[in-house]
C-alpha cells in the first residue's frame, strides 16, 4: 500500500552501477531533511562486481524495519535484479523504473500485470554517455529522475552528491550537479503525468546516519576503550576498521591479530596490565574465543566481546543474518564460566550495549558479550542528533575499575571473597599489587589451590557477581498493551519487526504486546514472569531453526504454571522476520483464542 | 643503596612443583638472579606463561604473573607489553606449549618484533601430562603416546626464529647457571622480539644422562662469530652434532611500539582535529548527513 508520508525504494544492479553510492546519497539527503530512514543493503558473494542491491525506507514517522515490500523499484539491470527476486518482495503495485535499453525482454521479467501498470523506463546509460562520455554517471541520473517523480528532496539529494564528493576535485562536483539535473530534466520533458505519487513530509533538523558496527564502536570509545585486538571477519569487521582508524587518535592502541586466539589473549593481556579491552568477531571467530573466556573468567579479567552473528554453523551465511548464536554465548567454553550476554535491538542499542558492558565489565570484572547480528551491524539507521545525552536511553554510566587502596596492599589478596564477589583488582605499576593472575584455580592470593573447598568458594564468589548484576540492571522494551492476552517473547534485532507488528495488529483491534529484553545472562526472571502472568499465549520468534531462545526461555520459565502457551516460530535462510510473517502469527493465534472462548 | 632488590625479593615464596633434579630450577635461578642484576621493579615486571612445567615458573617469580591458556602466552604478553609500554614484559613456556599448540602465534609476535623477550625452556618432551612426545622429542625415542618409537623428526627451534626473523636469537643451558644469567641479561636488555631456546632437561620422563647428553654436545660461541650474519646463523643452527650456546642472531630494528607511536599515533593525532575530552564530539561530526 502506498504510502506517501512512508516509501520504501529498492535499488538493484550490478557492482559497477553505483547502486551502493546511490542509496548513500539518498540516505544522506533523508537524514539531512530530518527524515527517518533504515537502510539494508545486499550483494553477492562476488569481491569486485557482481550484482548489489540496497532498500531504502524513510519517513517522517520513526521506522523500525527495512520495510517487507518495496514501493518502488528501481532497476539498473534486470539481470541483476534477477539474484535478489526472493529477498526484494515488491508491492502489489510497485512503481518500476528501468533503464529503456535494458538487453532483458520484457516478458522475461518477474513483474505481475498489475506490477506494470506504473513503469517508467529511462535511457539511463545513455544519458550519461551523452554528458560524461561513460556510464559512470547513470546512478546519480536515476535519482535526479526518480526525485522529479517521486517528489523526493531535491536540494537535499545535491548538498548530499557534494558532501559524496567533497574530496573530489570541483569538476567532478559540477558533473555529478549537472546529471542530477539531467535526470530531473529528462523526466519533465518525456512524461506527460507524473503524478500517480508524491512523497510528502514535514522537514526536521538534520538526524545522523550510522551503521550498527559503527555505532558499536563509537559506543566502545565513549566508555572510554583503550586497547583493541582483533581478526577480520564478516560481518563484523567493520568494528575493527573503524577502531583502528580513530582509536589511535585518543593514544588507544588496535592491532591485528594472526587469529582469533591470539585477539582474545591479546585484549586479555592489555586487561591484566590495566585497559579497558575489546574484540569484536562473528560465527567461527567466536568458537575459536570461547577458550579465552573461560580464562577470563577465571582471571576475573573485565574484557568487552561483540559477536556480530551470521548465518551457520561453520562458514555458513557470512554476509547474512542469524540469532543461532545464543546458548553458545551463555554456555560456551568448558567449566561453569562466567560471563553477561547482552543484546542490541537496533543502531542507537549498539551504542548503548557497548557502554554497558564496559561498565559490568569493568564494574563485575568478567567477560561481557555483546550479542549484535549481521542484521543490525551492517544496516544504516538515521539516529537523533542528540541520542548520547537522551535520557531515555537506558545505561550510560561509565564506570574504571576498583583498584586496591593502602589497606588493601599491605597483604594484597587479589581475588578476596567479598559481599559482591568482586575484589579489588591491581595491575602492573601498582607496587605491592603484584599477584598471579591465572586460569588454574587459585586462592586469594591467586595462589594455585586444588583443595576441593577452594574451588567450591571461588566458583561461589564468581557467580555471587550476577546477584549484583541483577539488582542493578533492568532493561526490557515492552509494546502494546499491559492487560493483552497474547504475548510475543523475541530478542535483539527481531525487536523491529516485532514493534512494527505489534502496532499494526493492535489498529486492527487485535490485543497483543510484546517484551524485548536487553539483558539476556544472567536471566532475570521478574520481568518475565510479570509479562507472562496474564497471558494464554506466547509466540517466541526468533532467528533460529533449534529454537535456542525459547529453549533458553523454558530453562527459567514454566509457562504452563501461569496457564501459558508457547508457540515457537522459527525462521531459518539468513533474512530477517518481515513484519507481515509476525502479523501472520498473531493473527493466527489471536483468532484461535477467540474461537476458543 | 639498601632498597636494590636481592635475587631472593624476586621469588614468590612458593615451593615449585617441579621434580628433583628438573632443569627449570637451574632456569628460575639464573632468571631472578638477572632481574636483581638488572635492578627491575618487580611492580613494572611481567612474567607470563601458558601451560606445561615450565609455565608454573609465573607463579614461582614476584612481579605481575600470568599463567594463561596452553600455547597463547605471546598474543597474551604482547597486549601486556602493548598496555604497559614501560614494563619489561618476559614470555615463558615450554616445547610443547611454544612449538606445538603454540606455534602459529611465533612468527608473528617475532615479524612485529614486539619487545617481549620469549624464553623457552626446551625439554623434548611433555612433562606435565606425564611423558609423551613433543616436537623436539629426537627421531625413534619411546614414549607413552609414540609406543613404537616417535615418528616425526625434531624441529629446530633456533633455525625457525631465525627464518621468522626475530631479532634476537639464543640458546642457552639451564645446567649452566652463569651462562644462563648472561643470556638472560642480554635478552631482556634487547630491544624488540627475542627469543632464548633454554635446554632444561627432564630426567624423570627422559632419563637421568640428560645433563650429561647435553654438555657432551655443547659448545659455546666465542667473539669470532658475528651475530648479525644471517648465514653464520643458520650455519650454527644446522649443526648436527654440537648445540652451540650463545646469542646466535642478533639485528635491531624498530620495535611494534616504537612504530606505533611514531607511524601510527603522531599521525593519528596529527590528522585529528582536536584530542579534547570531547573528542566523541568530534567523533559525531563524521556521522552527518
Amino acid at each position: 500500500m502506498l504510502n506517501n508520508r512512508n516509501i520504501v525504494i529498492g535499488i538493484a544492479g550490478s557492482g559497477g552501477d553505483g547502486v551502493i553510492s546511490a542509496g548513500e546519497i539518498l540516505v544522506n539527503a533523508a537524514s539531512s531533511e530530518g527524515l527517518f530512514v533504515f537502510m539494508l543493503k545486499s550483494i553477492g558473494p562476488q569481491i569486485r562486481g557482481g550484482e548489489s542491491s540496497v532498500r531504502v525506507r524513510m519517513s517522517d514517522m520513526p521506522v523500525s524495519t527495512q520495510g517487507d515490500r518495496v514501493d518502488i523499484l528501481v532497476v539498473l539491470s534486470w539481470k541483476d535484479f534477477m539474484r535478489f527476486k526472493s529477498e526484494m518482495l515488491l508491492e502489489k503495485k510497485v512503481i518500476i523504473v528501468s533503464d529503456v535499453n535494458d538487453p532483458m525482454p520484457d516478458e522475461d521479467i518477474p513483474l505481475t500485470e498489475a506490477q506494470r501498470e506504473l513503469w517508467y523506463k529511462i535511457p539511463f546509460a545513455e544519458l550519461s554517455k551523452d554528458l560524461t562520455g561513460t556510464t559512470q554517471a547513470k546512478n546519480v541520473i536515476m535519482l535526479g529522475a526518480i526525485s522529479e517523480l517521486f517528489s523526493l528532496p531535491k536540494e537535499a539529494l545535491q548538498r548530499s552528491v557534494k558532501k559524496k564528493f567533497k574530496h573530489k576535485d570541483q569538476s567532478v562536483i559540477d558533473s555529478n550537479i549537472t546529471a542530477l539535473k539531467a535526470g530531473e530534466e529528462y523526466v519533465k520533458n518525456n512524461f506527460n503525468t507524473y503524478d500517480s505519487f508524491s512523497f510528502e513530509y514535514e522537514p526536521r533538523g538534520p538526524r545522523l546516519v550510522m551503521r550498527g558496527n559503527e555505532a558499536m564502536a563509537l559506543g566502545a570509545m565513549y566508555a572510554g576503550l583503550e586497547y583493541y585486538a582483533g581478526y577480520p571477519i564478516t560481518p563484523s569487521t567493520e568494528i575493527m576498521e573503524w577502531i583502528s582508524k580513530y582509536l589511535p587518535q585518543k593514544g588507544g592502541i588496535c592491532m591485528q591479530m594472526e587469529d582469533e586466539l591470539a585477539a582474545i589473549n591479546a585484549i586479555m593481556g592489555a586487561s591484566f596490565a590495566g585497559k579497558k579491552a575489546m574484540t569484536a568477531t562473528s560465527g567461527p571467530g567466536i568458537s575459536l574465543m570461547n577458550e579465552g573466556l573461560g580464562l577470563a573468567s577465571m582471571a576475573e579479567l573485565p574484557l568487552v566481546v561483540v559477536n556480530v552473528q551470521r548465518g551457520g554453523p561453520s562458514t555458513g551465511l557470512p554476509t547474512k543474518t542469524e540469532q543461532s548464536d545464543l546458548m553458545q554465548a551463555i554456555w560456551g567454553s568448558h567449566g561453569d564460566s562466567t560471563r553477561v550476554v547482552i543484546a542490541p535491538a537496533d543502531v542507537e542499542d549498539c551504542f548503548d550495549c557497548a557502554v554497558l558492558a564496559f561498565y559490568i565489565a569493568e564494574k563485575y570484572q568478567m567477560p561481557v558479550i555483546i550479542l549484535s547480528d549481521q542484521f543490525i551491524g551492517q544496516r544504516t539507521e538515521s539516529i537523533s542528533r542528540g541520542f548520547i545525552s537522551s535520557p531515555d536511553r537506558g545505561f550510560r554510566l561509565l564506570y574504571n575499575r576498583d583498584t586496591p587502596n593502602e589497606e588493601d596492599l599491605k597483604d594484597f589478596k587479589r581475588f578476596k571473597y567479598t559481599e559482591t564477589g568482586v575484589s579489588p583488582m591491581s595491575y602492573l605499576g601498582i607496587k605491592g599489587g603484584e599477584y598471579l593472575g591465572s586460569g588454574i584455580e587459585h586462592d586469594e592470593y591467586g595462589n594455585p589451590d586444588s583443595n576441593v573447598l577452594t574451588h567450591q568458594t571461588m566458583t561461589e564468589k564468581r557467580w555471587k557477581k550476577f546477584d549484583h548484576i541483577k539488582k542493578e540492571f533492568r532493561f526490557e522494551r515492552f509494546y502494546g498493551p499491559k492487560d493483552a492476552k497474547l504475548g510475543i517473547i523475541a530478542w535483539g534485532s527481531t525487536k523491529g519487526a516485532v514493534k512494527e507488528a505489534i502496532a499494526k495488529a493492535n489498529d486492527m483491534g487485535i490485543s497483543v504486546a510484546a517484551m524485548i529484553p536487553q539483558l539476556i545472562f544472567p536471566f532475570l526472571i521478574d520481568p518475565f514472569k510479570e509479562f507472562i502472568e496474564h497471558k494464554d499465549m506466547i509466540i517466541i520468534p526468533e532467528l533460529s531453526y533449534a529454537g535456542q531462545f525459547r529453549r533458553y526461555l523454558r530453562g527459567f520459565l514454566r509457562f504452563s504454571q501461569y496457564n501459558c502457551k508457547v508457540k515457537p516460530f522459527r525462521k531459518t535462510g539468513g533474512a530477517p522476520f518481515m513484519v507481515e510473517e509476525i502479523l501472520d502469527q498473531i493473527t493466527t493465534e489471536w483468532e484461535k483464542m477467540e474461537a476458543s472462548k | 643503596m639498601s632498597d636494590k632488590l636481592k635475587t631472593a625479593d624476586y621469588k614468590s615464596g612458593l615451593k615449585p612443583i617441579w621434580c628433583p633434579g628438573c632443569g627449570d630450577y637451574g632456569f628460575l635461578n639464573a632468571l631472578t638472579s638477572a632481574f636483581a642484576e638488572l635492578e627491575l621493579k618487580t611492580e613494572d615486571l611481567a612474567v607470563c606463561s601458558g601451560i606445561g612445567c615450565s609455565s608454573r615458573l609465573p607463579g614461582y617469580v614476584k612481579a605481575y604473573s600470568f599463567n594463561g591458556i596452553h600455547g597463547r602466552v605471546l598474543p597474551f604478553a604482547s597486549g601486556v607489553k602493548m598496555s604497559s609500554q614501560e614494563s619489561t614484559v618476559v614470555a615463558i613456556g615450554g616445547d610443547g606449549d611454544g612449538f606445538s599448540i603454540g606455534a602459529g602465534h611465533i612468527g608473528h609476535a617475532a615479524r612485529k618484533n614486539i619487545d617481549i623477550t620469549y624464553f623457552v625452556l626446551d625439554n623434548n618432551i611433555y612433562g606435565l601430562t606425564k611423558g609423551q612426545a613433543s616436537p623436539t622429542t629426537p627421531l625413534g625415542v619411546k614414549t607413552k603416546t609414540t609406543f613404537y618409537g616417535n615418528m616425526g623428526t625434531t624441529l629446530n627451534p633456533v633455525r625457525m626464529l631465525i627464518a621468522y626473523n626475530a631479532s634476537f636469537v639464543a640458546r642457552t643451558f639451564s645446567g649452566d647457571p652463569k651462562h644462563c644469567k648472561k643470556i638472560i641479561k642480554e635478552a631482556i636488555q634487547h630491544k624488540g622480539f627475542s627469543f632464548v631456546e633454554v635446554l632444561s632437561p627432564c630426567i624423570t620422563f627422559r632419563g637421568k644422562d640428560q645433563y650429561q647428553l647435553i654438555r657432551d654436545r655443547i659448545i659455546y660461541l666465542n667473539d669470532d662469530h658475528d651475530p648479525s650474519d644471517e648465514v653464520a646463523a643458520f650455519d650454527i643452527a644446522n649443526y648436527e652434532k654440537n648445540l652451540a650456546l650463545g646469542t646466535i642472531y642478533k639485528k635491531p630494528r624498530p620495535t611494534y611500539g616504537e612504530i606505533i607511536k611514531e607511524k601510527v599515533i603522531k599521525k593519528a593525532q596529527a590528522d585529528c582535529t582536536s584530542n579534547d575530552p570531547k573528542h566523541i564530539d568530534n567523533l559525531l561530526a563524521m556521522f552527518k548527513p
